[in-house]
């Protein structure tokens, strides 16, 4: 793939808490459209990857670029290209879905006007602008994960960061937010995407880095890892999952 | 800048809907006045219903009742004369004054008449005291009456009539009621300043302003637990604009909850005039601006609910006892110590204002002490956020 293309390219990021070395060596690049996973056992260093790439946190060592641009010496810029939808539920509860987007719209640099009619707009695309009124508090589990991703969405970015939407929701939500990131893929956004849940990676991601200890262990198309341990029409990616970080408990 | 007001609205918003705060910050400080209103009241310490029936009804008596309930010590309830005998004897009153038929005309014409004390018992205290109280009322009315009367017949012959009279005493005896020729002064122990209110209304304001420390320092911490304080740091917002707005809002905060007490201290205990409440509001902003600003030192470093809550809880305790409070200073390792505390500077600044009558240009160490103690608290807190957050 040519370095022209690629929109994002991280290249030998390390970073340590102690003496505890959270991201090792980590080098992969994601180009324009492309919806890269990123999956791994928990504490592999998946969210780590996103803090840094989303300028929340410095790398000991590395750099990363997002549109040419770099993450630690340009971050302000970076952050006008990204949206972050974080693993935590990153919403005011007392406030309503609407006030929420709002806010986050503003925070984007949006005007009271643009941010309005794009909370609006995010809201029908995540289905609940019928509920745009009413406090987070008061919604399911699923519908909170559906604003935030809509959130991440108000900064119009150009690279959006899901840090594993899906967790603790229903088969109906779910479907619904697969719906919405095939739908912005289709709209040339570029996406990464981490996940626990195989299936979600095999239907959505162009391409996958497998971490463990800090470290990529695999990086293909899901097609590829596959055939890398035997028919990838019968293999799948929990089978890969498995082989590459093997069967022992984590946690 | 403008990410900052949004910030700082954001807030006030997520202030306004937590029923909790609201009732912490608004309403408790309302209760609290309303208690210290209970002990103090304004100064005046007795207050009593006088049970009155008025069997005459001419306008001597009723200017009886007028000036009665029109004093800071009695409000009146008028009563038939079976009522208050009823009341009597059901015990339900202990005392009744009975204003005689006639008696305007006695007192019109400076002649003598007497009001009846009905009463159970010996009417009990507050009887006796209300029996004193329409007592002296009484007899102030009668020797009006009787002034009038003895200048009436000394100007007999001279072509002076009675409206003439009234016309020239009435704005006399207006002005002695006004302006009393012997008047008592109450007078204080506690301070030399003046008035113990003078102290213990700054006292409960600085209090809860400390208040703000506490929860100005959990800020931060619930913006990591709700993850938005992650989110907020991918989004265009700098360090410097997060802490300008949750100061803004801190201080916006602290000001109204400061003029909430303010307001009742002024109306109702007469702590002082309008000029004294602009000042002490003022200073009361700049207290609001201090104590938030050391909220956000806390807020910045904190990683937990507890640090965040015992931190403040240390620092409001250290500079409630050690800043003088509810006391003066009296020299010693405490005035030492009082020095590093942003209630005595709050303090000494309100009650200059409040018992001195000094303006806020009066303060100028304490006034640039809390301004500056604001100010560099907040860019503290902001430059502590970015090193311990790894800001870039």
């Amino acid at each position: 793939m040519a370095e022209s293309q690629n929109f994002l390219v991280a290249d030998g990021l390390r970073k340590a808490f102690g003496p505890f070395q959270a991201v090792d060596s980590v080098s992969f690049t994601i180009s324009r459209k492309e919806i890269f996973g990123l999956l791994g056992p928990n504490g592999a260093g998946k969210t780590t990857v996103i803090r840094i790439m989303s300028t929340v946190l410095k790398p000991d060592e590395g750099r990363v670029s997002i549109g040419g641009l770099s993450v630690t010496g340009e971050s302000d810029s970076v952050r006008k290209l990204i949206g972050v939808c974080p693993q935590e539920l990153a919403l005011y509860p007392e406030l309503s879905a609407i006030d929420n987007l709002v806010f986050f719209g503003r925070m984007a640099g949006l005007s009271g006007g643009e941010a309005k009619s794009a909370a609006r707009d995010n809201l029908e695309r995540v289905g609940l602008q019928d509920r745009a009124r009413d406090r987070v508090e008061q919604f399911s589990g699923g519908m909170k994960r559906r604003v935030n991703i809509a959130i991440a969405l108000m900064s119009r970015p150009q690279l959006l960061f899901l840090d594993e939407p899906t967790v603790g929701i229903d088969p109906q939500s779910r479907n619904h937010i697969f719906e919405t990131v095939e739908a912005l893929r289709d709209e040339g956004l570029t996406v990464l995407y981490t996940t626990h849940y195989m299936e979600e990676a095999d239907r959505l991601c162009d391409r996958l880095a497998i971490m463990d200890h800090g470290r990529i262990i695999s990086l293909g198309t899901p097609r590829d890892l596959k055939a890398g341990i035997g028919d990838p029409e019968r293999v799948t990616l929990e089978d890969v999952f498995l082989e590459s970080t093997g069967r022992s408990l984590r946690d | 800048m403008t990410l900052a007001i949004h910030i700082a609205v954001l807030e006030l918003k997520r202030y306004l809907s937590n029923r909790g705060e609201l009732a912490f910050g608004l309403a408790l400080p309302v209760v609290l006045f309303g208690l210290i209103y209970g002990v103090f009241g304004g100064g005046v310490s007795f207050h009593a219903t006088a049970n009155i029936v008025d069997l005459d009804g001419g306008p001597g008596a009723r200017e009886l009742v007028r000036r009665l309930d029109a004093s800071d010590e009695i409000s009146v309830r008028e009563r038939t004369l079976e009522s208050a005998r009823a009341a009597l004897d059901r015990s339900a009153i202990l005392a009744a004054f009975v204003i005689p038929a006639g008696f305007s005309e006695a007192v019109e014409s400076g002649e003598s008449v007497s009001l009846t004390f009905m009463r159970r018992g010996n009417g009990g205290e507050e009887g006796q005291i209300v029996a004193t109280i329409v007592r002296r009322m009484a007899q102030d009315m009668g020797r009006e009456g009787r002034v009038r009367r003895l200048a009436l017949a000394s100007l007999e012959g001279a072509g002076v009539t009675p409206a003439q009279v009234d016309e020239q005493a009435a704005p006399l005896i207006a002005d002695s009621w006004a302006n009393p020729p012997v008047g008592v002064d109450l007078a204080y122990l506690e301070g030399e300043e003046g008035e113990f209110l003078h102290r213990v209304v700054p006292g409960i304001i600085v209090m809860f302003l400390m208040f703000t420390i506490t929860l100005g320092a959990q800020t931060l911490v619930e913006e990591r637990r709700l993850g938005t304080l992650e989110r907020l740091m991918t989004t265009r917002l700098g360090a410097a604009q997060l802490f300008a707005g949750k100061f803004s809002a801190h201080v916006l905060r602290g000001s109204v909850q400061s003029f909430v007490l303010l307001v009742p201290a002024f109306a109702l205990l007469r702590v002082g005039g309008a000029v004294g409440f602009v000042q002490v509001a003022l200073i009361c902003v700049l207290v609001a601006a201090a104590v938030s600003g050391f909220a956000l030192v806390i807020a910045a470093v904190a990683r937990t609910r507890d640090q965040a809550s015992w931190s403040a809880v240390f620092l409001t305790m250290f500079m409630t006892i050690f800043g003088g409070t509810f006391f003066e200073i009296d020299g010693g390792l405490m005035e030492i110590l009082s020095r590093f505390t942003l209630n005595r500077y709050a303090i000494e600044s309100m009650v200059s204002v409040l018992s001195r009558g000094e303006g806020l240009l009066d303060l100028g160490a304490e006034a640039v002490v809390l301004a500056g103690a604001g100010l560099f608290a907040v860019a503290l807190a902001g430059a502590l956020f970015r090193t311990s957050e790894g800001r870039q």
